[in-house]
């Protein structure tokens, strides 16, 4: 009890001090593709460290529930960060609070959150993006749906431990073509939510980002807040594509504190090699018109329509 | 071997006139049909041959010979159209070639003993045609040629489906080894279905028929002639194969249908047609769709079948002819700008008059014989009131065309254009269209020759 | 095994040719097609060498030499002298929808297969079918005379996949199969070279 205690306590700031790191990684990444030196792989603490030094400002039309937001979101991340598995293939102390539906529920209602207080600031640009962001968002949650559903066909279970293990000890489900087309299915959708390029750029202009453009009346503490657990949340999102479903490999299934210390260095190693293929796809594509987008999104759903139908013709005849 | 002398003489016709005597491709083209239709003639007075690649019966005959028939009629017509044409797409000795080819494998394909190879010769006219087709060489050729070669490739497809499942169901695709053994089951039947809409296609059946009156109306003449008279039939021989060997109340019904369907567009349409080339070519849409019905009732009807198709050769091939001099001389494609044809070219207007009442099956020539035929072998089958259906799409077949056609020949308002003149090679429709108001009198004779198919 | 490996083959071809649905660019269609074509030779050169048929083998080299090779080569060179037809500026169904009905399309393969053939064999005779019909939704949502082609081509690639999957046919019967698709696409790439579309009005062609 006490044990798990102290696991979730780890899990916790091995999130706190990874997420922004693996930011400045993919930074990094990114210039060296471009034959550039780029920033130090520090840099997101130090912009961080400044934005909480600095003074808020609030604009004088919002109302008090702006103000609030990146504090609701920020805790709505870290319980996330308290239910998934991210350094252990068992439950901690707070796994069986929800499962995967309820974690992607969690995730709604921050980015909910979010576009509500970007509705509060009135500033027109926040708008924008707040609306592109839904109207991309209705369409990505159905395929998020259909992969869950996918992962309790799978595993006849919506916990993602349940499937990290069946996954890691199951070869004849991991090299299934089902596997396979929902992995295809989550990486399109992971680079949708962690707002990779084809979807989103993070150029100063409007044209291209959608995200970004939601904290723009926010400054001080609460943007250091936004900014942080918007690294969370990408983080989060990685490690559930990566432990749960890609790669689920040498993560510990037992209590076995040498295993998960080492575990630890194994995550963030596949984090990176995550990280290089986001920044190599950076690097080979470009920006996709806004309305190509929903191309982009049907694409994925397909992928996830296909696992669906794979699994009724390879295993229903 | 020896059945193979028609197909044989028309393809070494095509190699001559493409590479050793260019300069003399008529001659040699003229020479190769000539031998060919010698050939045939001798052919019916061979014995009838089943082995493992050939399967050559008095059907194959009969089809040997008409196709080498209108094959000759079609050369010798071509001379004198392409003087008058000025087709830039492909040139004279390269049309002679792709038409001593075309009707080389269709030779070959009627004698053959296997439905994959039936299929494969019936795909391989559609592209030794659609350059053919194509040959006038505008936006609408192109575009006919086009929808042509795209809408038959994709449904004889279909076809090849129909064919794939014959073979795992049967385990062989030869009609020797078909008629031997009892064929049943669902997946059979599944491929008669697909058979029957695959090649269905080719022959203008009705949900895919589409492609025929763009293809007929915008090849030139010969062309239009030696595909509605030869080519539509030859994709039918598959299916006449077919129905031999596989009996089945259901797929009877099925084919009916879309017989019936095909009769029912083909005569509704010929109502608001303008262009009288597209209004023939709908008349072979219901002349095919009643072969279909024929095929697929049998025994008597069969036989009226084939002297529907043979018949409907000789009279459509000389219709199209007939089309052809008038294009020509007249300049205009449309009904409307014919008028007092009778007087302009009297030779073609009387001819055209005559062989559209051929086409459209009135009495004396022996269309109506298998007409009635199969009408009466369908309310024998299916009751009165299908076949009086059916008779009435006819009976508007008939009126709308030969209203037209009429009003084309005799109406003469306008005053007769003195300058026009028929070209000399006329005489091979006349000849055509003469000789399908004789086939009348062979009937007994032909129905002695084929007694051994019909069952 | 050769059930799984038969499924990833025609499951990479069913997204491929939903792929052939997003492009705008023809050229990359075509370089689809080939690497569709490469797949299905490459799986029959597999299940030819691991069978011992030589017919088979023989099949897959000539799949290979003229579907992969020949054919896309040929078609890129036609285009290659037409470039104003290389992109594709109006579909006649929007991007979107046509992905979503191909998707429906895969759905309805196997509808057919459940409720028509299941007596016949394995469920994956739906996959051929879902590209069949694929390949025959790629002609009839395109207006580029290049899609269409490339659309029946899928269509016989599906052919490919059937008779595998069902009795084989015999090998003259494939190898003339072969040999009328060439032929198919010649004369098609000749017709395209002077063909334009948006000509749906013309006058001679109604009715």
């Amino acid at each position: 009890m006490l044990n798990l205690f102290f696991l979730s306590i780890l899990q916790l700031l091995y999130v706190f001090a990874l997420a922004p790191l693996a930011v400045g990684i993919l930074h990094v990444f990114d210039e060296r593709l471009s034959s550039r030196r780029g920033p130090s792989i520090f840099q997101e603490y130090y912009n961080l460290f400044k934005f909480f030094r600095k003074q808020s400002i609030y604009p004088k039309t919002a109302s008090g529930f702006f103000s609030y937001v990146p504090y609701i979101t920020f805790g709505m991340y870290l319980f996330l960060t308290l239910v998934l598995p991210i350094i252990t293939a068992f439950p901690l102390l707070f796994g069986p609070v929800v499962d995967f539906v309820g974690g992607g529920l969690v995730f709604g209602a921050a980015s909910t959150f979010l576009k509500l207080a970007s509705l509060d600031s009135r500033n027109s640009y926040s708008i924008l993006g707040a609306s592109r962001a839904s109207s991309i968002g209705i369409f990505t949650e159905p395929i998020i749906l259909l992969i869950f559903i996918m992962f309790g066909v799978i595993s006849g279970t919506n916990n993602p431990y349940v499937i990290n293990n069946i996954l890691q000890t199951s070869t004849s489900w991991f090299f299934s073509l089902v596997h396979l087309f929902v992995g295809v299915a989550f990486f399109l959708v992971l680079i949708i939510e962690t707002g990779q390029l084809p979807i989103e750029s993070h150029t100063p202009n409007e044209f291209g980002s959608i995200d970004s453009l939601m904290s723009l009346e926010y400054s001080g503490r609460e943007l250091a807040l936004l900014k942080l657990g918007s690294y969370i949340k990408s983080f989060l999102l990685m490690n559930v594509f990566l432990n749960v479903f890609t790669l689920p490999f040498f993560v510990p299934m037992k209590f076995n504190i040498l295993a998960i210390v080492l575990y630890m260095f194994i995550n963030f190693l596949k984090i990176i090699l995550l990280l290089a293929i986001f920044a190599i796809i950076n690097n080979i594509v470009s920006k996709y018109r806004l309305f190509k987008i929903f191309d982009y999104i049907l694409i994925a759903f397909s992928f996830a329509l296909m696992a669906m139908v794979v699994f009724y013709v390879v295993n229903g005849g | 071997m020896i059945y193979l002398l028609p197909s044989i003489s028309a393809t070494l016709g095509a190699i001559l006139s493409f590479s050793l005597f260019r300069s003399k491709h008529k001659e040699a083209s003229v020479l190769a049909s000539f031998l060919a239709l010698v050939f045939s003639i001798f052919l019916l007075f061979e014995p009838d041959r089943f082995t493992a690649f050939f399967y050559v019966d008095s059907l194959s005959k009969i089809f040997l010979l008409m196709i080498s028939s209108v094959y000759l009629g079609v050369v010798i017509f071509s001379i004198g159209y392409l003087e008058h044409s000025h087709g830039h797409l492909v040139k004279s000795c390269q049309y002679f070639s792709l038409l001593d080819i075309f009707v080389g494998i269709m030779l070959f394909s009627v004698t053959l003993n296997n439905f994959g190879l039936f299929w494969v010769s019936i795909e391989a006219t559609t592209f030794a045609t659609a350059l053919l087709v194509a040959s006038e060489n505008d936006i609408a050729a192109l575009e006919a040629a086009w929808r042509y070669i795209m809408i038959v490739s994709v449904g004889l497809t279909i076809g090849l489906v129909g064919t794939l499942f014959l073979y795992s169901s049967a385990h062989t695709l030869s009609i020797t080894d078909l008629l031997s053994r009892q064929n049943q089951g669902s997946l059979f039947f599944l491929s008669g279905m697909l058979l029957v809409i695959g090649y269905g296609t080719k022959i203008g059946i009705f949900p895919m028929y589409t492609w025929l009156p763009d293809a007929h109306g915008k090849a030139p003449a010969p062309i239009s002639a030696i595909f509605s008279a030869v080519l539509l039939p030859v994709s039918l021989y598959p299916l006449i194969r077919f129905f031999e060997v596989y009996q089945d109340p259901s797929l009877s019904k099925f084919a009916f249908v879309l017989g019936f369907l095909s009769v029912m567009t083909g005569s509704i349409m010929t109502l608001n047609q303008r262009l009288y080339k597209r209004l023939f070519a709908y008349s072979s849409v219901e002349n095919m769709g009643l072969s279909l019905i024929g095929v697929s009732l049998g025994s008597y009807a069969l036989f009226g079948t084939i002297v529907l198709i043979f018949t409907h050769a000789f009279a459509k091939s000389g219709v199209f002819m007939l089309t052809g001099n008038m294009l020509h001389e007249l300049k205009t494609r449309k009904i409307e700008d014919v008028k007092g044809l009778i007087k302009i070219m009297p030779k073609t207007g009387l001819f055209l008059f005559f062989g559209a009442l051929a086409v459209t099956g009135t009495p004396p020539f022996a269309t109506f014989f298998g007409e009635l035929l199969i009408v009466s072998k369908t309310i024998n089958y299916y009751g009165w009131i299908v076949g009086v259906a059916l008779f009435f799409f006819l009976m508007c077949g008939f009126l709308f065309i030969n209203y037209r056609v009429i009003n084309m020949v005799f109406n003469d308002e306008t005053k007769p254009v003195s300058s026009a003149k028929e070209s000399p090679f006329t005489f091979v429709p006349v000849i055509f269209i003469t000789l399908a108001a004789f086939v009348i009198l062979i009937v007994p004779i032909f129905y002695r020759f084929i007694e051994g198919v019909i069952k | 095994m050769e059930k799984e490996i038969f499924a990833l083959v025609g499951f990479w071809e069913i997204i491929l040719s939903i792929f052939m649905q997003w492009q705008a660019y023809t050229i990359s269609n075509i370089k689809t097609f080939s690497v569709q074509s490469w797949i299905l030779g490459i799986f029959l050169l597999w299940a030819g060498v691991f069978h011992g048929f030589t017919a088979l083998i023989i099949l897959a080299l000539l799949t290979i030499i003229t579907r992969a090779i020949a054919m896309p080569l040929y078609l890129g060179n036609t285009i290659r002298k037409q470039i104003y037809r290389a992109r594709e500026n109006k579909h006649r169904i929007s991007t979107g929808l046509s992905i979503l009905i191909s998707l429906l399309l895969a759905v309805f393969g196997y509808l057919v297969y459940y409720l028509i053939l299941a007596g016949y064999g394995q469920s994956l005779v739906s996959i051929p079918i879902t590209l069949m019909l694929q390949g025959a939704f790629l002609i009839v949502s395109r207006s580029n005379a290049y899609s269409q082609l490339i659309g029946y081509l899928v269509m016989e690639n599906s052919m490919f996949l059937l008779s595998f999957l069902f009795s084989e046919l015999p090998f003259i019967v494939e190898a003339g199969i072969i040999l009328d698709v060439l032929g198919v696409v010649v004369v098609a790439g000749l017709l395209m070279r002077v063909r334009d579309e948006d000509i749906e009005k013309e006058e001679e062609l109604l009715g």
